[in-house]
């Protein structure tokens, strides 16, 4: 394997998980029955509401506290808890846009080459762990970067991660 | 408790002796157990809970079910042995706290398994305890990497001879697992093994080989021996297809071995998909190759048909010719950059003190940056060209050209965690589509309602229920299970401190009278009450039943005694005394068939216990001054003896059972 620059690999972000608080009590039933995009679980208590224009979908829980995933970037998922905040907002709470992280990031890498997982797991002892039975890829963890590997016999790659 | 149930008799009043180490049932009397493992008896011990007792519990329990399962597995004592230290392990490093017991004595097992090699799935124990695979993978992994413990990786080989003869091959067994073996690794260096279970290429293995030798297996048969899905093995059926090993004859494929190694099919799949898409793309690029070539035929007649029109003059001409020569170079660099450089430019042309306050202003020198160059660059062409146009601030986008340029000014405010929404680039319109008005809102209540009918239905049906029992006057809060704080462990001089510690701890009984507990320890457990006075009754049932005399039972024991008498004590004499010392005696009496038949049951939960103790203030009233203390012990003494004579209640199932271990399941048993 040549390590040129033409042998670039894209590693593609697929997904951006970011909470943030409202800091005020929103009332799950006012937005269920309001919002246009929302689906109302009332048995665990929160409300999903979904965006068209960066697409997201968001938990939004009664204490105020909003999780926020499916975005593509760091910034989008910004914009979009932004936008969420805003249509909250109009429905009538007095929101105030606080606390706002990124939680994770999810990211897919593709090698042109195939790997042997076994081999693999062999050699990378500690931080790799190989169960067939259970799931087909090998989970290789850093600790230092506190990131998940999940590496696949077809040499796709899915990275996670949660910062704090 | 796990509830454990005599093999004799079906009953399930067993009774521990800790002093003697055993399990007996008192229904039948057979010996469940013995041989408890009883190291010390610590108060401090901290493994598997708080107090000792429940310590040495929670490993007893381990160590029985260890071999229980292992037994089942046909393990032999070495692995189980194993197994056992491993649990051990895993309890001194409190990986048993919050996890069933059964998982983690399923992945100590499972893991002995591994280490030795032997041809056990984790199928299989997931089969025998009923638990989601899955599950048990996770506490299995866990397990192993706490205990740093590298498991070797399965190999599919191992599980050949367990299945061969399971599929009872008769004579050829032999021959078949032989044929089998050579197939997998044929399999294995055609990359079929990676990622997948090693249960679905055994079975595709033994299919295989058993055709090859003239058994009539079905893939019914195979599938019901190997546990995986009729589709899995068609899938891997068809893999091996594809390999040139599957043309060979069976002959040849007994002495050949064919050199070339296949990909894994997952990543021939993969690059068939690449490849489509390549195919794809070459074709979207000549597609836009085509349409590159009308376009320019597009664009060659526009200009022609252009040049023969008649030319306008003066600033406007100039105007067009350069809009469109700026339109043309600046498509490339797209849209918004023109758009923002020319009202850049178009601000600091028109409102240039303004701009000048701005930048003195502004914060980060990124726009000052970006827009001195713009300014430098720009006006000699631009003066010319926008002299004539309306000034910005007529057209009143002077506030928005500002907002624009201050733009990333705003984020490090915003940063800074000062609460307010940043609006820019929030298209207010469309969230109000997301907004529905009354009759959409109507609507979808009504559709939600249906949908979520049934839940809401249980919610009413509960809350009717519980109001009910308000009235009644017997609803129990059901809290909602709070996860097991880690509690430290009890540091006590005696016993009846320690109980007493852990009393106050877990605050679980309404019966006991904290109050009087505590008084207890300033009385330090008086020996006075203990020296069994003569009894004016006939010997309480409890003596007979009850194995263990008094003397025999270790210190903790009496002083739990010493504790249900204070209780039984202290309930009595709150009612007010009124009667006289005979009707105290009869009532006594009277009770006491009732106690016979309470004994007589065979599950006789410790709440019971109490409660005809409670029953009986109500009969048995205490009387004044009269009564000598001795004669009140009497009573005392008596009702704590027909207490101890029912199955063993320890203090400590009294108090709510084995909650230290933090079994999910356990409740107070109130």
């Amino acid at each position: 394997m040549d390590a040129d620059s033409d042998v670039a690999l894209d590693i593609l972000i697929t997904n951006v998980v970011c909470v943030f608080r409202t800091r005020c009590h929103l009332n799950l039933r006012k937005i269920a029955l309001e919002g246009a995009n929302v689906i109302y679980k009332r048995d665990v208590g929160k409300v999903l509401m979904k965006l068209r224009k960066p697409r997201i979908t968001a938990t939004i829980w009664s204490s105020g506290k909003i999780i926020c995933t499916g975005a593509t970037s760091e910034e989008e998922a910004k914009f979009g808890a932004r936008r969420l905040a805003r249509s909250l907002q109009k429905l009538g709470f007095q929101v105030i846009f606080t606390d706002f992280k990124v939680v994770n990031v999810l990211a897919v890498c593709n090698m042109p080459f195939e790997i042997r997982l076994p081999e693999f797991t062999k050699n990378n002892r500690p931080h790799a762990s190989y169960e067939p039975e259970l799931h087909p890829a090998v989970c290789y963890r850093i600790k230092s970067l506190r990131a998940t590997l999940q590496i696949f016999s077809t040499g796709s790659i899915t990275v996670t991660g949660i910062l704090f | 408790m796990t509830g454990r149930v005599c093999r004799g008799c079906g009953g399930t009043d067993i009774e521990l002796d800790a002093a003697r180490g055993d399990a007996v049932c008192t229904g039948c009397g057979s010996v469940l157990e013995d041989n408890i493992i009883v190291s010390e008896v610590q108060f401090v011990e901290n493994s598997g809970g708080g107090s000792s007792a429940v310590g040495q519990f929670v490993s007893l329990d381990g160590r029985r079910q260890i071999h229980h399962l292992g037994n089942q597995l046909q393990l032999n004592q070495h692995c189980l042995d194993t197994a056992f230290n491993f649990f051990k392990m895993a309890v001194s490093k409190h990986l048993t706290r919050g996890r069933r017991t059964a998982h983690v004595v399923a992945a100590c097992l499972y893991l002995v398994c591994r280490t030795e090699g032997t041809p056990h799935m984790l199928l299989d124990l997931s089969d025998l305890l009923q638990v989601n695979v899955y599950v048990l993978g996770k506490t299995f992994l866990l397990l192993a990497r706490e205990l740093c413990i590298n498991a070797p990786a399965i190999d599919p080989c191992l599980y050949i001879p367990r299945f061969a003869h399971l599929l009872e091959f008769g004579e050829k067994n032999h021959e078949v697992s032989m044929t089998a073996l050579r197939l997998l690794q044929r399999m294995k260096r055609d990359w079929m093994h990676t990622g997948r279970r090693p249960s679905g290429l055994c079975g595709a293995a033994l299919l295989v080989a058993a055709r090859m030798h003239d058994f009539r297996r079905t893939v019914k048969e195979v599938i019901s021996v190997v546990k995986v899905c009729e589709s899995t093995l068609r899938k891997r059926l068809t893999e091996f297809e594809d390999t040139p090993t599957s043309q060979l004859t069976v002959d040849e494929f007994m002495k050949i071995d064919l050199e070339e190694e296949c990909d894994p099919p997952s990543y021939t799949a993969g690059q068939r998909k690449l490849r489509l898409k390549q195919l794809e793309q070459v074709l979207s690029k000549q597609l836009e190759a085509v349409e590159g070539e009308i376009t320019t035929y597009q664009d060659a007649i526009e200009i022609e048909l252009e040049n023969s029109r008649p030319k306008a003059k003066g600033a406007l001409a100039s105007l067009t010719k350069d809009g469109s020569v700026e339109d043309s170079t600046s498509s490339l660099c797209g849209e918004e950059d023109t758009e923002d450089e020319e009202l850049e430019a178009a601000a600091s042309h028109l409102n240039k003190d303004f701009y000048q306050e701005l930048l003195g202003g502004s914060v980060p020198g990124s726009s000052e940056a970006a827009g001195v160059p713009e300014e430098g660059r720009r006006p000699p062409a631009l003066e010319s060209l926008l002299g004539p146009l309306p000034t910005a601030a007529s057209l009143g986008i002077s506030d928005s050209i500002r907002e624009c340029i201050s733009s990333p000014s705003h984020e490090p405010k915003d940063a800074c965690g000062d609460g307010e929404l940043d609006l820019s680039g929030i298209d207010d319109l469309e969230i109000d589509r997301y907004i529905l008005n009354e009759a959409e809102a109507r609507v979808k209540a009504e559709l939600w309602m249906r949908e979520n009918a049934e839940y809401l239905r249980e919610q009413k049906e509960k809350e009717a229920r519980i109001a009910k029992e308000r009235e009644l006057g017997i609803y129990k809060e059901h809290k909602p299970k709070k996860s097991c704080k880690r509690r430290e462990p009890i540091q006590a001089s005696t016993a009846g401190e320690a109980i007493e510690k852990m009393l106050e701890q877990k605050k679980i009984s309404s019966k006991i009278n904290y109050s009087v507990l505590r008084g207890l320890d300033a009385g330090g457990g008086p020996p006075g009450e203990d020296g069994p006075p003569p009894r004016e009754h006939g010997p309480p049932p409890g003596e007979d039943t009850g194995p263990q005399g008094e003397a025999a039972r270790p210190p903790e024991w009496t002083s739990a005694r010493r504790l249900s008498r204070r209780k039984t004590s202290s309930r009595r004499s709150r009612p007010d005394p009124s009667t006289s010392a005979g009707k105290r005696l009869r009532p006594l009496v009277s009770t006491q068939p009732a106690k016979k038949v309470a004994l007589g049951e065979a599950s006789l939960p410790s709440a019971h216990s109490l409660e005809a103790e409670r029953v009986r203030p109500t009969v048995v009233v205490v009387e004044s001054g009269p009564v000598s203390y001795h004669a009140e012990e009497d009573a005392e003494e008596e009702d704590a003896e027909e207490e101890d004579g029912e199955p063993c209640v320890s203090a400590l199932q009294m108090m709510g059972g084995n909650d230290y271990g933090c079994d999910g399941d356990d409740d107070d048993g109130y």
